[in-house]
């Protein structure tokens, strides 16, 4: 199995996760590269993203898995993506083998929020995250009701807030799977706690996968 | 990107519909532009980047030097809400940039639903929708498509109706208008001066009186615009230019498949089929240059998928060899290869099982009519036996699932029509039985009818349809006489077809019907989760029009015809002649057999057809 680590930012985040497979398998074929096939009816590439990017998250760490039928192609693999891959996705590093997807502990996230008024919103945001405990309710396909409601500070490794003109920026180490926690559900909290507070956009942005210990995953 | 437009985009369903920036996606120094062409097509990203046509001349325009193309669709509801919100005005998905400041604006319109959208799209762009609230020489707004054919409800809208294939006239239109800005001309200078390119029709420089009873009394060229625009054409096919780099779309749209275009026009002369008519005469690619053509298309795409796009597949002279030549390349490398539009009178079943993985799920065929007799009548050359025949086939090949397409209210159809359709299906499940192989997986035959709509350019144009409610009666009728647990029946809701009837062969009064619809609230009018008949009920009310006149009205062969300025090659004589043969119920050859004479052979100067 080889591994491709690559970014993903610009236009190209508002591409989601089915698409963003798709997308690849194309890109592949279009470079050139010829990939192991899946067995069954209708055959397809078969690639594998590690850790879902949700829609309109930026990243510089997505990781997807995929095996050569010529091993001897790896070195040109970042190259020759690059050629086909469209606007916004880039190629950065490939090589073979790599830790196990269940390693994947920690993300590393870089979150912008614009204040709704003049107000920065590192205080109200600390006061949220330095709580003991802060339920949410998450949407779940598995629940009966469709929700479910989970208890997110434990998911938060550590944080750090910052203020620049009219921008929060909260940079923070999340739990990665298993449960994981989706940054979106930290503005959903600040939302119903300040109501007056909601940030009138928020910018996500993937910039490290980490293992146990916090260091980077490859 | 904007701050304005990502705060929308991560409010709304589906994003990459509206931010650009796919593979083969072009994007030009805007240095080195003078010209700016908006390429709109006034229905959702989806079914708009599904359209072949509009590739091919998004690929052609981007050649040019100096012209940069860019892409517009409709926006969705939501999205739509968002941008009048938040004021950001409809933009090139290329750049970004406001359409209102680009130079050509053209609309694909092939579809009469799509007409609010039409509006709606000048109006989200910032621009007043009729033709003589845009003094300026820009933007210029063209359409083009089906709808150009009978382009009078659209034409106080519009500055310039382009009639049939745009490869050519597009760039000749675009070096008339570089030149008209060079030297300062007016926009009237201009448009005067586009209606002397042929296929160009400037409405504005017609005058349409009508008589007490609302038929027309004449239609006036002014300033030289010639009596009659006749359609353009590509001559040679394996000349014209064809697109093997196209987009990819990073989300999924509906023909999500690498395009062939093998073949335009078509040979059969189906005597209710504009498509049959208006893109006269059949003229093929060689078989060498579509398979080179089909290899790049997956080369440069990476799709997994190749389509064969013409009006009737099976008409295609060396369709085995082009299947083999693109199979030896496709089998190797997973990709599959799909042949929609076969017909089942030369159906071939041991093409299909060579070509298509497919699953056995369901085949379609178009009989069209119930009867032989009427199928006679509208010249579908095709008999029961060769249906009979193809079903048989189809079930001995283990399919179980067969749908049957037919039109209720076709010129001349009787009880006994209607009838004939539960007949037909009755037999084709007959056939089931003695066939299949497995008759433990069981069988579904889908029946479904849709109202028959009159349209311009064909035998049918002077028929009036029938009313909504007599069509409602034929369904009851056909409903209660097919009552076979085996054979469903759908039936296709009269309420749009009537309104696509009025439309369709409408006059240059209906612009103030649309614009009054339009502006209450309607869109999308091809989806139900939008259409609202009620609405323009209320807006023919509004402005004193009658919509039966136009789609249930009986014409008389003397009428001026609204689209009479316009020609797709075919003269009305023609037209008549076949509308006769209807009524006598005498078939017309295929164009192969014998030629008919229709006329659009004179298009090609000293050409032939079908070569």
């Amino acid at each position: 199995m080889s591994r491709l680590l690559f970014a993903k930012q610009g236009r190209a985040k508002y591409i989601s996760h089915l698409d963003l497979m798709h997308t690849f398998q194309r890109a592949f074929q279009r470079a050139g590269l010829d990939i192991a096939h899946t067995e069954g009816f209708n055959p397809h590439p078969f690639i594998s993203l590690l850790l879902p990017l949700p829609l309109g998250f930026s990243s510089e760490c997505e990781i997807l898995d995929f095996r050569l039928l010529k091993p001897e192609e790896l070195p040109q693999v970042p190259e020759r993506l690059n050629a086909a891959l469209p606007e916004g996705i880039r190629a950065l590093e490939c090589y073979e083998g790599g830790r196990k997807a269940k390693e994947l502990a920690f993300v590393d996230y870089h979150i912008e929020m614009e204040w709704p008024g003049g107000q920065p919103l590192s205080a109200p945001l600390g006061e949220l995250l330095g709580r003991d405990r802060l339920e949410v309710v998450k949407k779940s396909a598995k629940a009966k009701t469709g929700e479910r409601i989970v208890e997110i500070i434990s998911l938060v490794k550590s944080f750090n807030l910052t203020d620049a003109e009219g921008w929060t920026v909260l940079d923070t180490v999340l739990a990665a799977q298993n449960p994981g926690l989706n940054p979106q559900l930290i503005t959903a909290a600040l939302a119903r706690e300040y109501p007056d507070e909601t940030p009138s956009l928020v910018r996500y942005h993937r910039r490290a996968a980490l293992g146990p210990e916090g260091e980077p995953f490859r | 990107m904007e701050q304005s437009l990502e705060r929308i985009l991560a409010r709304v369903q589906k994003p990459a519909r509206y931010t650009g920036g796919e593979y083969n996606a072009v994007v030009k120094e805007k240095q080195q532009v003078d010209t700016r062409f908006a390429m709109c097509f006034p229905d959702t990203y989806e079914i708009g980047m599904s359209n072949l046509g509009m590739r091919i001349l998004y690929g052609l325009i981007n050649e040019l030097e100096g012209v940069w193309c860019e892409r517009v669709f409709s926006p969705w509801g939501d999205m739509e809400a968002e941008m009048r919100r938040e004021g950001v005005l409809l933009y090139g998905l290329e750049s970004g940039d406001p359409i209102r400041d680009f130079d050509i604006i053209g609309i694909s319109v092939g579809y009469e639903m799509a007409y609010s959208n039409v509006l709606n799209l000048l109006d989200l762009a910032g621009l007043p929708v009729r033709a003589d609230e845009r003094p300026g020489l820009n933007p210029i707004v063209v359409v083009g498509g089906t709808c150009a054919y009978n382009p009078e409800p659209l034409a106080p809208f519009v500055d310039i109706f382009s009639l049939g294939e745009g490869e050519d006239v597009t760039v000749e239109m675009l070096q008339l208008y570089r030149q008209a800005r060079q030297e300062g001309w007016s926009k009237e200078a201009f448009l005067i001066a586009a209606a002397k390119i042929p296929g160009l029709y400037v409405p504005s420089l017609y005058q349409v009186d009508y008589r007490e009873d609302g038929t027309i009394a004449a239609i006036t060229p002014r300033e030289g615009a010639p009596l009659l625009v006749t359609k353009r054409i590509v001559q040679d096919m394996d000349r014209a230019y064809f697109p093997t780099k196209t987009i990819v779309p990073s989300t999924e749209i509906v023909q999500d498949r690498a395009m062939l275009e093998v073949f335009r026009g078509c040979i059969r002369g189906c005597r209710f089929c504009q498509a049959g008519y208006a893109y006269r005469p059949a003229r093929s690619r060689s078989r060498d240059l579509l398979v080179r053509q089909g290899i790049e298309a997956c080369q440069n795409s990476g799709y997994q998928e190749m389509t064969l796009s013409s009006l009737s597949t099976s008409d295609y002279r060396p369709l085995e060899s082009l299947c083999d030549g693109l199979l030896e390349y496709c089998q190797p490398r997973d990709i599959s290869l799909s042949l929609p539009s076969l017909r089942i009178d030369n159906f071939s079943l041991g093409l299909m099982e060579r070509v298509q993985k497919v699953r056995k799920s369901s085949l379609t065929f178009a009989p069209e009519a119930g009867t032989q007799r009427l199928r006679d009548a509208i010249n579908k050359n095709i008999t029961e036996e060769e249906i009979l025949r193809s079903a048989r086939m189809v079930f001995r090949g283990g399919w179980s699932n067969v749908k049957l397409y037919f039109m209720l209210g076709l010129p001349t159809e009787t009880d006994e029509d209607v009838l004939g359709i539960a007949d037909l299906a009755r037999k084709v499940l007959q056939c089931w039985r003695e066939e299949s192989p497995n008759k433990k997986r069981g069988v579904r035959i889908t029946v479904s009818t849709s109202f028959f709509v009159p349209k311009a350019h064909t035998a049918f144009q002077w028929e009036g349809q029938i009313s909504q409610q007599e069509y409602m009666r034929r369904v009851a009728l056909l409903r209660e006489n097919m009552r076979e647990r085996a054979i469903r029946y759908n039936w296709h809701d009269p309420q749009t077809s009537f309104l696509e009837a009025v439309f369709s062969r409408g006059d240059r009064r209906l612009a103030d019907v649309l614009e009054r619809a339009w502006r209450k609230g309607a869109k999308f009018d091809a989806w139900s989760e939008y259409f609202n008949l009620e609405r323009w009920l209320e807006a023919f009310d509004f402005c004193g029009l009658d919509p039966a006149f136009y789609a249930s009205r009986q014409r008389e062969r003397e009428e001026i015809l609204p689209w009479s300025v316009t020609s797709v090659g075919i003269p009305a004589d023609f037209f008549w002649r076949e509308r006769e043969r209807c009524r006598q119920g005498v078939i017309t050859p295929d164009c192969r057999r014998q030629c008919t004479g229709c006329g659009a052979n004179r298009l090609y100067p000293g050409g032939r057809c079908d070569e």
